[in-house]
């Protein structure tokens, strides 16, 4: 056993655990990842365990795996990808501990969900820009770190955000805060003066978030972080628009978010919504899917303090003029699905089971970013894939999410799966990785690269690796955070 | 004033920039936002107009230390003064004064630049800053045309050395003659007497030869009585108006450019374009009748000691507002048939021609290329031709237009008048 | 040192000889500094051969875009970016304009208006490169500082050209960020204490909607030049009000209620500045304006996408206003002074009215982050320089500051500065001390950390020491330590 003394001393007995039933849980997920069991889980209390933990284990030379969310786990990330290695199961960590108002932020630790945060900031009359139907353990840094795709695309003005500051023990052991929260003083100082840890650039000229966002934990652990909230509307108008063609809807979703009139906006084809909304499995599913259109916009306009009624309806009038001339039209429900409904279900984490895993039991995710312009041509390229190795289109999950104010989407295919047919299992995994590289080929832009195809992704941009490991050797120089992922 | 006066002006540059570009709420987009045909030539700071202040500051505190590529900045300008109009958007501060300081300076140390040498010898010799064939009235033969030096007139219509001496450029003066006579006014030339203003060479940092020609030009003009002197060409309109002025020389005379006294005779109806003139026209504002025509501002005084850069009595600075802009569009607006279509670049902040400071002569391969950025912008705008009110604007445009096989055509604005009336 | 002839050659070799100089005699056209030598590259590929070369002999390169600031360690070979001024493309469909550096904003915003878009204009004005990394007066729709880049095509200090985000992928520049950790935590076009060693040869940069016309109705003759007409949907307002706090609630419920085209929290003397042609008229305007507002204020460009939109921001903003007791300034509603402003403030046109003009320098304390935070700070800031003022050593404002909320008060700007004579010595100390006392007190009250005039090595330990992790970065970068830093460019 590594060093389960020292482990002990540092985060306490109780946290520290060897259980092969333990080890087990976390030696594999979701994904199609090798299963590597690690040598020992440790749930710290605070920073300052983990900052120890960090040193130890360059001492030792021991690779560290932070994990924020409890599982099911879906993308290999916290998976260790060699043996030996020590999960930081930081879900102990959950202060909320802050929630400011008036500067619409709020702060807290790895361990604390959304759908722990979510009332916390509803009380102070505000809300959080979420992913969609995140799974309820989801940590919420997790999420923020793993720069996922938000459903108001119109609050998020670059890619990083909701993320605001963070702390990080750097691989090295150093503590470090980014942003405002990088000082002067305590962070307990800068409450005293009004300050509050919000403005997500410096200090000095980097963006240092920007280099813990996306890197899986390669380069330190993060031990709190804040992220910007919006106001909680006063009144909200929610609607559906169904089409067969996605192009128009897209079209539509880009006048809506450029003009800025709608908050919540996004498109899910029907395999998707229906997986969302069926109650009754199996019938429940194909009745609605059957009834939905191919896809379907969906998006909110919303008042605030002033005058509510008088802003949702001058939206409603302007958006009217978008969508007559594009030859579709607004409702209140699509195929037995209402637009409250989605609203509603929308604005907190999935019900359980999550939604991804309702259909079929497992659920294989590719996803990437592309503008607008190439949406079309990777779809049926995608399309043509799965005929290709046998999957049914038709059970295809698509979601396309526009991200920061317009300038591209997210697109992803949900493969469900289930996981106990190791046919379709096996099937999937081909899919998936022929998919990514066939969609890259055409042009699509995997940001986050995880698991089996990650060295794929990153070795088209060699230049952007080089200084990667430049960065890495510098936070990370025994590599002990995490090895194995991204491209380290 | 020298050039050390100028020392507080040279200290306000801030390096922005702005004196690169027409002033930023006239910029249309990536085409046609440059105003300064040096810098966007040679692309060296040291050929903006920022660059030839912080250089002469530079030179007033460590020595005039002359070298070839001094000279290179100096001489590769047109004295256009855009800079100075962009520059004053927001700033007071003089620009193009002491640019024009250090080039008189320059001229004075002796260092001297051969072309230009060349020409200013010939007006020694010849009293014209072209070429000489023949006689400088040569041009009037036959037109019975009073000689105001010994007849009684109301206006002195000046023709200018290049109109006067170089054939392509002569129906100009007789449009203006014809345009003249339609109008019933009692005007005269003084012919073979008449006499280079000397604008041009003081263009070329050449001031003492300029005051020789100015004084020469008053003394005549007072001897004969002129109390108002037309001229056709931009250069000699700015020399008589406002150069002679800023040395105290010009007295009461009054100074219009031909424009101007169309415009006013369509005002007063002595003149009326009657013929149709089918033609989709640009206009370009020649440097030295636009915003460079803009009269002198007589002032003397003193910096106030303190925060601002502020002056007893005041400083009012010539920013181009008042140069002469409308009486060409006037004119061309009276003509039935006319459509104009203007510019990106136009009136105080016009792209010059590229003929003004001496670079015809010494550069003309930057003259050239300032032209042509001039069609091509002209092209732009969907126009047949492009109307200019200056000879030199002419004679550069077409010889572009000539190189580049272009199928743009040329007029002076007198020549459309002519045909109009 | 001069270059030797052969170095020199290996350079000319590179750009031809036109495009190259080290003759003294244009140096003093730059910044007081003895360049090794002035090149002047046409492409990326030539950046990048010039900066091998540099690499190759150990010398010091910097380059500049529209080369308005910048400090230069001798004999660095300075690239002057000039020559590449290319606007790329403008992608509607994905809202992205890709530029190379010497694209001027003024430019780049006229592009976009034609296509009813707009970009976030540095306060430093349109002059500027529109590359450049800052904030603005249209940050309450248009974001600032580091949010509006995507892909960026960057020459290393070693010359290699990395390709930031999809650009480097798959050749598309909406994004700037991955695959994995984001490479924009480091790339940084001008912001103190120095720039991202290497050069940026292309940018992406956000776009937003404008919902005005494709091209202002602007009339008259420099220097004054004003709106035929207020386009339609559009107003332009100041607003005073009796006290900062109210000032305060009123400016946060705009953003708050997503109203606001542009908000911009200026004092009376910054409206002078804009509405006038020199600086006695200025100074007399300032008198004027300073006895009709009642206290601090702000100046606001509603924007209406419709003419409902228009009806209902309107509506809202005269509700907000009236609740913190603030007042339209009169002189603004005259249609004349109401195009000028708005004119100057869309096209960010007056920046150097409002600094340079009065007496030749200014000194500031530019602050990013949270508005509310540095109000309180900006406020003893400007008390503090009531007595220069009366002494005669810098402009009279009133002692004011300005600013304004970002991304709909999101975030925020507060900056305060000191206009003087910088040939006075006097003022010019006074106002250095004054700086580094509100800056001092800044940390020590625990406010924000100045970072632009203070040594990387004073400011870092009170901010994470953060100055550590960038020395380490630059080495990694920089090996041959050609990249020098050198303050912030503009």
């Amino acid at each position: 056993m590594i060093a389960h003394e020292k482990l002990s001393d540092i985060v306490g007995a109780a946290n520290v655990s060897c259980e092969r039933t333990t080890l087990d849980e976390y030696s594999r997920d979701m994904s199609f990842v090798n299963t590597v069991r690690p040598a020992c889980v440790v749930k710290p209390r605070n920073a300052a365990d983990i900052k120890q933990l960090v040193k130890l284990a360059n001492e030792i030379l021991t690779p560290l795996v932070p994990v924020s969310s409890g599982s099911p786990h879906f993308r290999g990330d916290t998976v260790p990808s060699i043996g030996g290695a020590v999960i930081v199961d930081l879900s102990k960590m959950k202060r909320i501990i802050k929630v400011d108002r008036p500067r619409r932020v709020a702060i807290v630790e790895p361990g604390v969900t959304f759908g722990e945060l979510i009332p916390t900031a509803e009380k102070e009359g505000l809300r959080l820009n979420m992913p969609l139907l995140p799974r309820k353990s989801k940590a919420v840094i997790g999420s923020l770190l793993e720069r996922e795709p938000v459903i108001m695309p119109k609050y998020q003005w670059d890619i990083s955000d909701p993320l605001a500051c963070l702390e990080v023990i750097f691989g090295t052991g150093d503590e470090f805060r980014t942003g405002q929260a990088a000082g002067p003083g305590t962070v307990e100082e800068q409450w005293a003066v009004g300050g509050v840890q919000k403005a997500p650039y410096g200090p000095g000229i980097a963006s240092w978030h920007r280099l813990i966002q996306g890197a899986q934990g390669t380069m330190g652990i993060v031990t709190w972080a804040s992220m910007r909230c919006e106001i909680l509307p006063s009144l909200e108008e929610p609607f559906v628009v169904g089409s067969s063609n996605p192009n128009t809807l897209l079209e539509l979703a880009y006048w809506l978010i450029r003009l800025r009139m709608v908050n919540e906006c996004f498109i899910l084809n029907n395999t998707n919504l229906a997986a969302i909304f069926a109650k009754k499995w199996p019938d429940d599913y194909q009745d609605i899917k059957a009834a939905l259109p191919a896809w379907t916009l969906f998006y909110t306009a919303a008042g605030y303090e002033y005058f509510p009624e008088e802003r949702v309806s001058a939206y409603v009038k302007n958006i009217s003029d978008i969508t007559q001339r594009l030859g579709v039209e607004a409702a209140k429900a699509v195929g037995g699905v209402s637009a409250n409904e989605i609203l509603k279900a929308v604005q907190r984490p999935s019900e359980e089971p999550y939604w991804k895993l309702r259909y079929k039991g497992g659920c294989e995710d590719i996803f990437f970013l592309t503008i607008n312009d190439k949406l079309g041509v990777l779809i049926e390229a995608m399309n043509d894939l799965a005929i290709k190795f046998g999957y049914p289109v038709i059970d295809m999950g698509v979601y396309i999410q526009p991200i920061v104010q317009g300038t591209g989407c997210h697109c992803e295919f949900n493969l469900f799966y289930d996981p106990g047919n190791p046919g379709e299992l096996n099937r999937v995994r081909k899919l998936s990785i022929s998919a990514v590289k066939a969609l890259m080929a055409k042009g699509a832009f995997f940001s986050r690269p995880y698991g089996e195809s990650a060295r794929m992704i990153l070795n088209r941009d060699a230049a952007t690796v080089a200084v990667l490991k430049k960065f890495k050797k510098i936070f990370d120089p025994n590599n002990v955070m995490n090895p194995g992922k991204v491209c380290f | 004033m020298a050039l050390e006066d100028y020392r507080g002006d040279m200290e306000m540059c801030c390096r922005c920039s702005c004196c690169k570009f027409i002033p930023m709420q006239m910029v249309q987009g990536a085409e046609y936002s440059y105003a300064c045909p040096s810098i966007a030539k040679y692309n060296f700071h040291a050929y903006s107009a920022g660059g030839r202040l912080n250089i002469a500051a530079s030179m007033l505190k460590k020595g005039f230390n002359y070298s070839d590529k001094i000279l290179d900045i100096v001489k590769n300008c047109q004295m256009c003064g855009a800079c100075g109009v962009s520059c004053n958007y927001a700033m007071d501060m003089e620009v193009l004064e002491p640019i024009q300081e250090f080039r008189i300076k320059t001229v004075e140390d002796g260092h001297t630049v051969p072309a230009l040498e060349k020409v200013i010898t010939s007006l020694g010799n010849q009293g014209s800053m072209v070429p000489v064939t023949g006689k400088r009235g040569d041009w009037a033969s036959g037109l019975n045309l009073k000689d105001a030096t010994s007849k009684k007139v109301n206006v002195l219509y000046h023709v200018g050395c290049l109109t006067s001496y170089d054939k392509n450029m002569q129906k100009l003066a007789k449009a203006t003659v014809n345009i003249l006579q339609k109008a019933g006014v009692n005007f005269g030339i003084t012919g073979d007497a008449e006499m280079c203003c000397g604008g041009r060479a003081y263009q070329m940092g050449y001031k003492e030869d300029f005051l020789n020609q100015a004084k020469k030009n008053m003394a005549m003009i007072k001897k004969a009585g002129i109390k108002t002197l037309v001229a056709s060409c931009s250069n000699c309109y700015q020399a008589f108006k406002v150069l002679y002025d800023k040395y105290n020389l010009r007295g009461d005379l009054e100074v219009l450019h031909i424009t101007e006294y169309i415009a006013r005779s369509l005002n007063e109806e002595t003149l009326k374009p009657s013929k149709k003139v089918a033609l989709t026209v640009t206009y370009h504002d020649p440097c030295r009748l636009g915003r460079l025509g803009e009269p002198w501002i007589h002032w003397e005084g003193k910096k106030i000691p303190g925060d601002r850069f502020v002056f007893d009595p005041p400083k009012i600075y010539r920013r181009g507002t008042h140069g002469v802009y409308e009486p060409p569009r006037e004119v061309l607006n009276s003509i039935s048939g006319i459509k104009l279509m203007e510019m990106t670049r136009i009136k105080e902040y016009a792209w010059c021609c590229g003929a003004g400071g001496g670079v015809n002569e010494s550069n003309p391969e930057f003259a050239m290329w300032t032209a042509n950025e001039r069609i091509r912008e002209a092209v732009s705008t969907g126009a047949e031709a492009i109307v200019t009110a200056c000879p030199w604007c002419e004679k550069t445009f077409n010889e572009a237009i000539q190189k580049n096989e272009s199928s743009l055509k040329v007029y002076d604005i007198v020549e459309l008048v002519e045909k109009a009336i | 040192m001069a270059l030797s002839k052969e170095v020199y050659k290996e350079f000319e070799d590179v750009v031809g000889e036109e495009n190259i100089c080290d003759d003294p005699a244009i140096m003093p056209a730059y910044f007081a500094t003895e360049f090794a030598a002035v090149i002047l590259p046409k492409d990326t590929a030539k950046v990048q051969a010039i900066v091998k070369l540099c690499n190759k002999h150990k010398l010091k390169f910097r380059a500049i875009s529209t080369g308005w600031t910048g400090v230069f360690p001798k004999n660095t070979i300075l690239l002057d970016l000039r020559r590449m001024n290319r606007i790329i493309e403008i992608n509607e469909k994905n809202m992205y304009a890709v530029v190379e550096p010497y694209v001027i904003s003024a430019e780049l915003q006229a592009e976009l208006f034609k296509r009813g878009l707009n970009f976030c204009i540095k306060g430093a004005g349109s002059n500027c490169s529109a590359m450049l990394r800052g904030h603005g007066h249209l940050d309450q729709t248009t974001s600032a500082d580091d949010r509006n880049h995507l892909a960026i095509e960057w020459v290393t200090p070693e010359g290699e050209i990395v390709r930031l985000g999809s650009l480097g992928s798959s050749d598309e520049w909406f994004c700037g960020d991955g695959p994995g950790p984001s490479l924009r935590a480091i790339i940084s076009s001008a912001v103190p204490p120095g720039v991202t060693p290497g050069v940026f040869t292309k940018a992406a940069i956000k776009l937003y909607h404008w919902p005005g016309p494709s091209k202002l109705p602007v009339v008259g003759k420099s220097p004054r030049y004003t709106l035929r007409e207020i386009p339609a949907n559009m107003m332009a307002r100041y607003y005073s009000f009796p006290s900062v706090e109210k000032m305060w609630q009123a400016e946060l419920k705009i953003g708050e209620s997503e109203i606001a085209y542009e908000l911009m929290g200026f004092n009376a003397s910054m409206v002078a500045s804009n509405i006038t042609t020199c600086n006695e008229e200025e100074e007399e305007v300032f008198r004027r304006i300073s006895q009709e507002v009642q206290g601090p204020g702000f100046f606001v460009i509603i924007a209406g996408n419709s003419p409902e939109d228009f009806a209902y921001k309107k509506k809202v903003l005269e509700k907000i206003v009236s609740d913190a007791d603030g007042k339209s300034l009169k002189s603004v509603e005259d249609p004349e002074i109401e195009g000028i402003l708005l004119c100057q403030c869309v096209r960010i046109s007056a920046s150097i009215r409002e600094t340079f003009r009065a007496g030749g320098a200014f000194n500031s304390i530019p602050i990013m982050g949270q508005r509310d935070l540095t109000i309180k700070w900006a406020i003893g800031a400007g008390e503090a320089k009531k007595p220069l003022i009366k002494k005669g050593l810098i402009v009279d404002d009133g002692g004011a500051f300005f600013g304004w909320g970002v991304e709909q008060g999101h975030l925020g700007k507060t900056e305060i500065f000191c206009r003087f004579d910088p040939l006075n010595p006097e003022a010019k100390k006074a106002v250095e001390e004054w700086r580094k006392e509100q800056c001092a007190r800044a940390v020590n009250e625990r406010y924000f950390a100045d970072l632009l005039m203070a040594k990387i090595d004073e400011s870092g330990p009170s901010l994470s020491n953060y100055h550590l992790w960038w020395r380490k970065i630059v080495k990694e970068l920089d090996p041959n330590s050609v990249s020098p830093e050198g303050g912030p460019l503009v």
